[in-house]
């Protein structure tokens, strides 16, 4: 009887619940992804003390090793990219539950070898048959795991899966593999990862639209004029190659990022705060997206330039590149969401390597003041107001405002308020990893992607790329280090309009 | 990472006028001199009483509170006992990087001599930001009859506490102020790891005996909760100079414990507004 009595003594106590007991096995364990991003992950939890009390890490991959080796090279990894400072304590605790495996994944023997490590870990950490697995694998691997995990799944405890993106490479391949994942799996235990999800500025537009009274009523047509989007990198390729080359900048960074920005600008407030009311009003942006034609989405390619004073290569040039390669690393677009909300509001997207900065920024622009009575006064210095949010780096938004320049005279200025997080919330920012993979534990889903998502996503590149395969583009047509080639400025010119200042 | 200084200035018997005018003169002085761009952020007005003898601890504290909680600080040092009645004031702009600006926040140590004490409540509100919550800090034993009490609980939208520094636990006083302000006390942000540690140990705790000791104020709150939360009578606590409970006879492994700073301490106390009953369960419980 008592035992099924609330516990008083966790009244009051602001601690975040914590995960039932589980073993988090990482598909592509040696990877760098587990170096730079899981694992630091992971240890910042564990300093947190917010990973299950009973848990444990199971590392698998292709290359040979033992348990010891495994832990030696995550130690390493938690010493050079975590964000907390190495406590050995911490450390000890975490390495005490962590194993590794060495194995082909197409290969029953490995396989079972990792089902019998895991039934080891479950006697000695008391995980009671919870798992974890997260794929960190290229996609060709993920349709074999999945079948393995479904074969050898267990009656007793949980299994969730963690995708990392991408998640198919077109409509086609990605209804296929969502196929195959619903005839094993629940919907609720599949988490598509996009890592901006985790981020606190993409969680903080949803707080600035639905906490703040004063945005919502002009979130719409009447009072902005359009959006744009960046999301801009100064770095090239970084020996990605053989998954650039497939990929192109509309799979890396369009299909997931940058389409996931806009359904959160776009969205109507959920009824709640749960995954399905979320997801349920993204997918309806992500429904109403369009293009107005070929002639609305501009792609690129850069050639030699200059970042940061250095010289750098063309992208055809970088090593493992098709020398006449037309794999596009810029993609500037015009969307419109065919909604009420947004109807005639153009959404103007631009993203790619190897621009002048790296930069995510959402610009809401307002329309202009209908009759300004200080139109000659501000004739070259008041512009629209815009509502910026920096989704990284330098977190946080700011406002751009007419201001009357001290004086005698009426001389309007452009002003910034800025609400940066770094200056008000003096705290390290969790990274989105951390968020994310405790979100998963505990069976959360609103920050990943559902099936419908993905699917209508994959519906709108594949809209994009079948108008590319009718011509041949002239790459390259931007200089490493500049903003794109001049079609993208030509973009929002016709309209009247300019991206924005940097 | 320590603040900047960026401008300073002293005065002698001021005028809260003066304090205002000469605070946007340092203000204006800083964004001139400043290489960065000087951003003034506030969260709150953070306002602390702080008898002389306090004074130095309060300003190591208040140097590791700004940058998380950037704030006009005023510090408010009653000296009633001396025969001119004025207020004398040293300000201050102090800065921090932040990104590719400096972040700046204000500190207005106002020294409040002979009859100028008897009053605070009149000069701390001309200089609250609008808009912005009080955050008053209460260092050293309150004299809870006291007009100066009075008066700033009255003001303030959170108070906080640290019954460790009382020289009596004066409790029952204190909780005649839940009803006019949320109140927070630094000793039990101090027992939090034990609150979660013995949280763990349901549901057998509750029938199990239950010794605490401690230090007395984090010591007589800890045992003050169990016996809210639990509903059940708590052994009086023993002085030591480390928490520590046994439970059934056996003594529990004390929690794994993240040290904090006075700063750090203060800061989780001003991350929270709403009331908290648990706290004021258990200080009632405690008295």
């Amino acid at each position: 009887m008592i035992a099924t009595e609330p516990n008083p003594l966790y009244e009051g106590l602001q601690i975040r619940r914590r995960p039932s007991p589980c073993a988090l096995v990482i598909f592509g364990a040696t990877g760098d992804l587990t170096q730079r991003k899981l694992m630091p992950a992971l240890y910042s939890l564990a300093y947190r003390r917010l990973l299950p009390e009973r848990f444990a890490i199971v590392g698998a991959a292709r290359t040979e090793g033992t348990d010891d080796e495994f832990r030696e090279r995550m130690k390493d990894a938690v010493q050079r990219f975590a964000r907390d400072p190495f406590r050995q304590d911490v450390w000890d605790e975490l390495a005490a539950g962590m194993r590794y495996c060495g194995l082909e994944f197409d290969d029953d023997a490995g396989e079972d070898e990792l089902a019998q490590v895991l039934r080891e870990v479950d006697a000695h950490r008391g995980t009671q048959g919870n798992r974890l697995y997260y794929f960190a694998v290229p996609p060709s691997a993920i349709e074999m795991l999945v079948r393995e995990v479904a074969e050898r799944r267990q009656d007793d405890g949980w299994v969730r899966l963690i995708i990392e993106k991408p998640f198919g490479h077109d409509l086609e391949s990605a209804r296929h593999l969502n196929e195959l994942i619903r005839e094993h799996f629940d919907e609720s235990e599949v988490f598509r990862i996009d890592h901006y999800l985790g981020k606190e500025t993409v969680q903080n537009m949803l707080a600035l639209r639905f906490a703040n009274g004063i945005f919502e009523p002009i979130w719409n047509r009447q009072f902005i004029d359009h959006v744009q989007i960046t999301v801009s990198e100064s770095m090239g390729i970084e020996g990605r190659a053989a998954f650039y080359e497939r990929a192109g900048a509309i799979r890396d960074i369009f299909q997931n990022h940058l389409l996931q920005l806009v359904a959160i600008t776009a969205m109507e407030p959920p009824s709640d705060f749960t995954a399905d009311s979320v997801r349920n009003e993204k997918v309806k942006v992500l429904h109403s997206l369009h293009t107005p034609g070929p002639k609305s989405v501009v792609r690129g390619q850069y050639g030699r330039g200059f970042i940061e004073g250095e010289e750098v290569p063309a992208y055809r040039e970088e090593d493992g590149v098709d020398p006449v390669s037309e794999t596009e690393t810029f993609v500037a677009a015009k969307l419109y969401v065919d909604n009420w909300r947004w109807a005639d509001t153009p959404y103007y997207v631009r993203m790619g390597k190897r621009l002048p900065r790296r930069e995510t920024t959402i610009a809401i622009q307002f329309k202009r003041a209908p009759h300004p009575p200080f139109a000659e006064a501000a004739a070259e210095g008041l512009r629209p107001n815009v509502l910026l949010i920096h989704v990284q780096p330098n977190e946080g938004m700011s406002l751009a405002i007419g201001a009357k320049v001290p004086g005698l005279g009426v001389s309007i200025r452009t002003v910034h308020m800025d609400f940066l997080y770094g200056s008000t919330f003096r705290e390290g920012l969790p990274e989105a990893y951390e968020r994310l993979v405790l979100d998963a534990m505990l069976g959360d889903a609103t920050l990943f992607t559902r099936a419908d998502e993905i699917e209508e996503q994959w519906a709108i590149v594949d809209a994009i790329t079948a108008a590319w395969k009718r011509d041949r583009p002239s790459f390259p047509n931007y200089p490493a280090g500049t903003w794109g080639p001049p079609s993208a400025d030509d973009l929002l010119h016709r309209d009247g309009r300019s991206w924005r200042r940097h | 990472m320590a603040p900047t200084l960026i401008e300073d200035w002293s005065g002698h018997d001021v005028t809260i006028g003066e304090v205002e005018s000469e605070l946007a003169r340092l203000r204006a002085t800083s964004a001139e001199e400043g290489a960065n761009t000087q951003q003034r952020t506030s969260v709150m007005t953070h306002v602390a009483w702080v008898p002389p003898e306090w004074l130095d601890a309060a300003e190591r504290t208040l140097e590791g509170l700004a940058e998380r909680h950037p704030s006009r600080t005023v510090i408010l040092v009653p000296k009633p006992e001396e025969s001119e009645s004025r207020i004398d004031a040293d300000l201050s702009v102090r800065c921090f990087a932040a990104a590719d600006r400096a972040v700046c926040g204000e500190v207005i140590e106002l020294h409040l001599l002979g009859d100028r004490a008897m009053a605070p409540a009149s000069i701390v509100l001309p200089l609250a930001i609008s808009d912005l919550p009080v955050f008053l800090r209460w260092r050293g034993q309150p004299d809870f009859a006291g007009a100066q009490w009075e008066q700033l609980v009255g003001v303030a939208d959170r108070v906080v506490v640290d019954s460790s520094e009382w020289d009596e636990l004066r409790y029952d006083e204190l909780s005649s102020a839940f009803e006019r302000t949320a109140l927070s006390d630094i000793a039990w942000s101090r027992i939090f790891d034990w609150r979660v540690a013995l949280a763990g140990y349901w549901p057998g705790i509750r029938e199990q005996e239950i010794r605490v000791r401690g230090p007395r104020a984090e010591a007589s709150l800890l045992r003050g909760w169990l016996a809210a939360q639990l509903h059940r009578a708590v052994r009086p606590v023993e002085r030591a100079g480390e928490l520590g409970v046994r439970l059934g006879g056996e003594e529990l492994p004390s929690p794994r414990t993240e040290p904090r700073s006075p700063s750090d301490l203060l800061s989780a106390e001003l991350d929270h507004f709403a009331r908290d009953r648990i706290y004021e369960a258990a200080v009632a419980a405690a008295v």
